[in-house]
């Protein structure tokens, strides 16, 4: 054969065989997913899948019981160690910052205003001086307290006395800068 | 002569005769070897894998490999069982576009390979 009639047909035959190799390789990779899908399971099996759209429907169904108060439904769910958890978290403890009893579910608004991140909050501590502010939390860290009215008292003092002086300790109970001459 | 064991015979040392035939072999290897390592080839399988699982030719094949599944137990099965039930027929059922798409570009590839 010769002449490009010849050279067409056995291209063509060539890349119908290539073409082959191609669709060889895929149909192989295609036979082993499914070959592990099969050997590992992952594929439910028709028994499996029926008993799990059951399941599925028994579920919807306990779901869509109006006899059941849907709120209580959806929240006292079980975990798998079989813990409920109520929707609101309902344990009391002492806030660190103020060491008042706070309830746990009330907790973060509880710290906006106590920490001063909320607006309202920022507003009243900045109207206190910043220096003052400043050194509130200087003398946070040598000692911690645990009740406001101190603080607050000892601050407006500053604020009112000569402000950024202080370093004296104020829960100590003597406020020495503020009592002038004795 | 000694051959070691997985090479492919070359046209100068082998002895097989059928002249034709055996360069035809060759052919396609040459081919298969300009295809990889121009990286035609993998643009090519990328082709005809988006190409197949577009038309829905994929799924087919995977459902065809699940009723096998079934009916021969998940424990039984083999990579080469499955490949030798699906093979004819996912062979048959190429789509002509497709099938037409991919031998124009490789039939272009041949060509430009001056071959």
């Amino acid at each position: 054969m010769s002449g490009a009639d010849g050279n067409k047909s056995s291209h063509t035959e060539l890349s119908s065989q290539v073409f082959l190799d191609l669709v060889d390789s895929v149909i192989a990779d295609v036979a082993s997913e499914c070959h592990r899908v099969a050997r590992l399971g992952l594929d439910r099996d028709l028994e499996v899948v029926e008993e799990e759209l059951r399941l599925s429907v028994e579920a919807r169904a306990k779901v869509a019981d109006p006899s059941n108060n849907l709120e209580t439904n959806t929240k006292f769910v079980v975990d798998i160690f079989g813990q409920t958890h109520p929707p609101v978290a309902s344990e009391v403890f002492n806030c660190m910052n103020c060491g008042r009893q706070i309830v746990a579910g009330r907790f973060a608004p509880h710290l906006e205003k106590c920490m001063g991140k909320g607006r309202k909050a920022r507003a009243k501590a900045t109207r206190s001086t910043t220096a003052a502010a400043q050194n509130r939390y200087a003398r946070h860290s040598p000692n911690p307290r645990y009740s406001p009215y101190p603080n607050s008292v000892s601050e407006n003092q500053l604020a009112s006395g000569s402000p950024g002086v202080a370093d004296e300790d104020c829960t100590n109970g003597t406020v020495r800068e503020n009592v002038k001459g004795g | 002569m000694k051959h070691s064991v997985n090479r492919p015979p070359t046209p100068d040392e082998d002895d097989a005769s059928e002249g034709f035939e055996k360069d035809e072999v060759t052919l396609r290897e040459i081919i298969n070897v300009k295809l990889v390592e121009s990286g035609e080839k993998e643009n090519l399988m990328e082709l005809v894998r988006d190409r197949l699982v577009e038309c829905g030719w994929k799924d087919e094949m995977r459902i065809a490999c699940r009723e096998h599944v079934k009916k021969k137990g998940r424990k039984d099965v083999t990579v080469d069982e499955l490949i030798r039930v699906i093979t004819p027929k996912g062979r048959a059922s190429v789509p002509d576009s497709v099938k037409a798409e991919l031998l124009n570009r490789i039939q272009n590839f041949i060509v430009s390979a001056a071959l």
